[in-house]
């Protein structure tokens, strides 16, 4: 039973609700009429697929997210556990930078399992009673290629650069720094020389 | 305020005027000439400034004549110093040089992409916008924050006109061909699945380019209307994201792109989903213009002397998210 909608998402609404006497959200990946609609049945099918299938997966890596009750595919819907916390963008900026770490070893630690996000950014983490739960697995893939891992980091690189500008500094040491305590450091180097030839590639990088 | 603006990053030698009063600009002449390769072909740099220096004078003089200003009475001359073809920007920067020293008028080098978000705001009204530049040498999603346009999303290889120009030309138009593609896509609703590729703000059109390609041996026509499907589609994601992300409540589109009309199409229902204007630049100042130029050079005289002759570079790649915006 929905209740709610707390969020216009960029791909989908949240509402919180009522499944089998628990407070869930639901997460409705409605149609966009912008989009042709054969394009935009396959994507919204197949996100919703991965997306409850990796949020399971994640969980037996040790990494806190939340629970999937129920999937309906025919609405595109997942029904989740509610995390009531706060998502980490509109902590203070001292709260951001002490996140950074813990958001850098739950990183290492999907990456570590063969897993990218694809949507790294300090909204898609929330902390709720000192626990950092990770969310919003649409984009994610099972991967091991250290390319994908990359562009997992340069994401979130670009995510703190452009909404966190004054902290990018802190944060992004503090990430590395519960990265490599996951990942250990030759594959922490080596994802980040990635990351600099991913932003090589970019337009108009600086070029010697 | 009387300014001179001078773009030639690529295909366009252009010079316009302005008449600056407070905040308020007038545009009182806006000359272009744009170089046109030959069909299938790209802009060669070489021969695209040889069109420059040729069309360069005449450009000027009529510029003059439709403002119905003479040189020595401009306040400020600005010029494109970058991002674009290095032999095309020298001949914007030398036209620049030549003015300023003869006349004794001080002189402003000018990010092009910079220009296309300053001037989008002029005339659209925009305030504080979530910005998308999409053109040739551009496909970014931008906000400013701190002094600073960030970027929150980009391409991770080629442009969206770069895109749209390259499957044009192996069809065998010639660039642009954005409008090509658009009449050719508006006779199909035929979509054929083509590779989507969003990386969380950020996308990637390579393989969506090599992919279309082969599609339009078949059905050109599917081929152009997928194309626009499936890139528009992508774009229109991240802005999406993007906009849930900053929560601005304001778009703005921007560069030679914004002219596609499906395109803002998509993005209008975007912007009804999500609370926020739209707004898109006049299809007359979408692409490079000498206005876009002369503009942001009026806004930096504001807060800014002119810079000394020898440091009047130009750049090929000069990133928008470096420039300081002081005004």
């Amino acid at each position: 039973m929905l209740v709610k909608l707390i969020k216009k998402g960029a791909e989908a609404d949240i509402y919180t609700g009522v499944w089998k006497n628990y407070k869930s959200i639901f997460k409705i990946r409605k149609i966009k009429n912008y989009r042709n609609a054969s394009l935009d049945s396959k994507i919204r099918k197949q996100r919703t697929i991965k997306e409850s299938q990796i949020l399971s997966q994640v969980k037996s890596f040790g990494i806190p997210s939340p629970l999937v009750y129920f999937v309906d595919l025919e609405k595109t819907m997942i029904v989740m556990q509610e995390i009531p916390g706060k998502p980490v963008h509109d902590l203070s900026e001292l709260k951001i930078i002490q996140s950074s770490k813990e958001i850098g070893k739950l990183v290492g630690l999907l990456h570590k399992n063969g897993v990218m996000h694809g949507d790294l950014t300090t909204s898609n983490f929330i902390l709720f009673k000192n626990i950092i739960y990770m969310i919003d697995f649409g984009l994610s893939q099972n991967t091991i290629k250290p390319e994908d891992h990359a562009v997992d980091l340069r994401l979130i690189k670009e995510i703190l650069n452009s909404a966190h500008a004054k902290i990018m500094q802190s944060c992004w040491k503090n990430f590395l720094a519960g990265y490599k305590s996951v990942v250990g450091i030759t594959y922490q180097t080596k994802i980040v020389k990635l990351v600099s030839d991913i932003e090589s590639r970019g337009r108009y990088a600086e070029v010697v | 305020m009387l300014g001179l603006g001078i773009e030639s990053t690529a295909h366009t030698f252009s010079c316009a005027i302005i008449e600056k009063k407070g905040k308020k600009g007038k545009i009182l002449s806006d000359i272009r000439k744009i170089f046109r390769p030959e069909a299938g072909q790209g802009i060669h740099p070489r021969e695209a400034s040889r069109h420059h220096i040729e069309h360069s004078p005449i450009v000027l003089s009529e510029c003059l004549k439709e403002a119905d200003v003479s040189i020595a009475d401009l306040d400020i001359i600005s010029y494109a110093a970058g991002p674009g073809l290095g032999p095309c920007l020298r001949v914007g920067a030398v036209v620049a040089r030549s003015l300023s020293s003869f006349y004794k008028i001080p002189i402003y080098p000018v990010n092009h992409a910079i220009g296309h978000i300053e001037l989008g705001k002029l005339l659209t009204g925009a305030r504080d916008p979530l910005v998308l530049l999409v053109s040739g040498g551009h496909t970014m999603l931008l906000s400013f924050l701190d002094k600073q346009w960030r970027v929150f999303g980009e391409t991770l290889d080629i442009t969206l006109g770069q895109l749209l120009d390259q499957f044009g030309r192996s069809l065998g138009f010639a660039s642009p061909c954005g409008k090509n593609i658009e009449e050719l896509a508006s006779t199909s609703s035929n979509y054929v699945s083509l590779p989507y590729s969003v990386k969380g703000n950020d996308v990637s059109f390579s393989g969506l380019l090599s992919a279309t390609k082969s599609v339009s041996q078949k059905s050109k026509i599917d081929a152009c209307y997928s194309l626009q499907e499936t890139a528009f589609a992508m774009i229109s994601e991240t802005v999406e994201r993007a906009l849930s992300f900053t929560s601005k409540k304001e778009l703005m589109i921007v560069g030679g792109v914004a002219a596609n009309k499906r395109l803002s199409a998509m993005l209008k229902d975007v912007c009804k989903r999500h609370g926020c204007k739209f707004f898109v630049v006049p299809l007359q100042y979408a692409g490079d213009c000498g206005s876009q130029i002369c503009w942001t050079g009026l806004l930096e005289s504001q807060v800014k002397e002119g810079v000394l002759l020898k440091d009047t570079f130009v750049t090929q790649s000069w990133r928008l998210d470096s420039v300081k915006v002081d005004y």
